[in-house]
């Protein structure tokens, strides 16, 4: 019986990183493809946008900082809840 | 009760359900429509646009995420228009959704049937649109699980179309032209870096539907928010790529005018794998993001008909399917007068409209929801979100503020879609107020909201899914 809880658990935190990792990668893919589209166009612009840079840095900015700390909530609530509702059985 | 209408919906969806569902009426917004940005503020008014709507988006993605996994009701934004601000609001945003997702879904397949002409030319629009629509009229009405599954399959061809085509532009297989990011920088001065913001929500239009499927969900409170995020994160990096594609491969005053931006960017990069790819890929998205229009109007169009706002005969659910079958059937003959109304594009810019007014009322429901119940509880908000409601109140800022740029240029759409919901909100309120329904907070094993004698809240809370 002991061994079973075991396993389940282990299956659960599997799965859960699973998850984030899942999350964690496609952020990083967000992260790396705005950074790479902003710095080319800001870059061949910078004569006209070098005036108002800084709208895109504060959007951009707003963007993967809320986005970043909504995922770490996704995953906190999953982790809370996950053996409550059974998420993955 | 009738049998039909003690059946219940099926409560089988899993996260990519979710993501299909949300990116799968999206991701058509990155093939075609948000390229018009480029025509009113060049690269760099697409650029910002394309940030100011990621943000707003983002922050309404998070309301969503926690107000469907704490409800788990098939209306979605109308639900929570419902549950916690009040009947007219509730009618607003049901029809504003049912608007904007039937209007998507006559363009979408109107869509289809133009690329088939353009490949088979014995080919007439007319019939081809009707068989589109009826072919996923009746795959929703078989199941959910199944119209989703395709819409996974469908999206993630069409995105994976997308994410090849920027890594081997990125890496250099794909010649670009760098001087037109230059060119087309900013061709209206700084008043179009404002004037392309109305073009904005082109990139994102539809993401708050993904939470619409909660209700049919295994698990709500981890799909929704799971599935949510990442069809958001998947919409951020699409938006991200199709812009740099379309931008250093389309000189920008012809990407402002451009019907299918993506596909003309493949056929500027003069490698056929490319071009036959994202030809695909906007077909594929056309379909995927029709068939998630089926499955979320008709979903919101049974939440209305359940709580009576439009007739009851809607709400019934199919013994065998699961499915809301009548108001899945209903979406046929909308969506074909729509589609054959002659007044296409007003349509379109009245269901633009009705999404923006659905995104001032969301994050005002979840201000309110947080308002009328702060406990945090397994029950009542599995899901929390971050950083709430200061998000909530940025979201209808930045909601309020692109709205207003539609002034220039669909001021009379403006004016109609804010006398239609004027009127909507005052017969809703006035009928809905004589309602002897009280409130059954318990049914759904909440506690009663703070402050309840004098919330003025007095809807009946019925069918409620739980984990």
């Amino acid at each position: 019986m002991e061994m079973t809880k075991q396993a389940i658990e282990s299956n659960y935190y599997r799965k859960l990183n699973r998850d984030t990792g899942l999350i964690i990668g496609m952020l990083a893919l967000l992260v790396g493809v705005e950074g790479f589209v902003l710095y080319r166009i800001l870059l061949e612009t910078w004569a006209i946008s070098g005036n108002f840079f800084y709208l895109y840095g504060i959007f951009a900015g707003l963007i993967i900082v809320i986005e970043s700390i909504g995922c770490l909530s996704v995953r906190k609530s999953i982790q809370n809840h996950m053996f409550e509702f059974r998420y993955y059985d | 009760m009738s049998e039909h209408q003690s059946a219940s919906l099926v409560k089988t969806l899993r996260p990519f359900h979710v993501w299909a569902l949300g990116v799968g009426i999206v991701l058509v917004g990155e093939y075609m429509g948000w390229n018009f940005t480029a025509a009113k503020g060049g690269i760099l008014g697409s650029l910002l646009a394309m940030l100011v709507a990621g943000t707003m988006y983002v922050m309404i993605s998070l309301c969503a995420s926690e107000l469907g996994s704490a409800t788990k009701l098939a209306g979605g934004p109308y639900d929570w228009a419902r549950l916690f601000i009040g009947p007219g609001a509730a009618a607003i945003v049901g029809l504003a959704v049912y608007m904007e997702y039937i209007a998507l879904e006559a363009a979408d397949a109107i869509v289809v049937a133009v690329i088939a002409q353009s490949i088979f030319p014995e080919l007439q629009v007319f019939p081809v649109t009707l068989l589109v629509i009826a072919l996923l009229t009746f795959i929703n009405y078989r199941g959910v699980v199944a119209a989703l599954t395709l819409n996974f399959v469908l999206t993630m061809i069409a995105f994976i179309a997308i994410v090849a085509f920027f890594f081997a532009t990125a890496s250099g297989t794909v010649d670009i032209h760098p001087e037109y990011l230059f060119q087309g920088a900013l061709p209206n001065g700084m008043i179009g870096l404002f004037a392309a913001l109305q073009f904005g929500p082109w990139f994102y239009l539809g993401i708050e539907g993904a939470a619409m499927c909660a209700e049919e969900c295994k698990h709500p409170s981890r799909a929704v928010p799971l599935g949510q995020q990442a069809g958001m994160i998947t919409l951020l990096i699409g938006a991200a790529m199709t812009l740099y594609l379309c931008s250093v491969l389309i000189p920008a005053d012809l990407l402002g005018v451009s019907v299918y931006p993506l596909f003309e960017a493949a056929q500027n990069s003069k490698i056929s794998i490319f071009i036959a790819a994202l030809g695909l890929g906007t077909f594929l998205t056309c379909i995927a993001s029709a068939n998630g229009c089926v499955c979320d109007s008709s979903r919101s169009w049974f939440a209305l008909s359940r709580d009576k706002y439009v007739s009851s005969w809607f709400s019934a659910v199919h013994p065998r399917y699961n499915t809301p079958y009548r108001a899945v059937i209903f979406t046929m003959p909308v969506a074909i007068g729509f589609a054959f109304s002659g007044f296409l594009d007003q349509v379109i810019t009245f269901s633009i409209i009705s999404g923006l007014l659905c995104y001032v009322l969301i994050p005002f429901s979840l201000i309110r929801f947080r308002r009328l119940f702060p406990e945090t509880t397994s029950k009542v908000r599995p899901f929390v979100g971050p950083l709430q409601p200061y998000i909530a109140y940025f979201a209808i800022a930045i909601s309020i503020i692109i709205l207003s740029t539609l002034f220039w240029g669909y001021k009379y759409n403006l004016i109609f879609a804010f006398v239609f919901y004027g009127i909507a909100y005052f017969y809703f309120s006035h009928r809905h107020s004589s309602s002897t329904a009280e409130n059954n907070w318990a049914e759904i094993g909440w506690p009663l909201p703070k402050g309840s004698e004098n919330t003025g809240i007095e809807k009946e809370v019925i069918g409620v899914g739980n984990d």
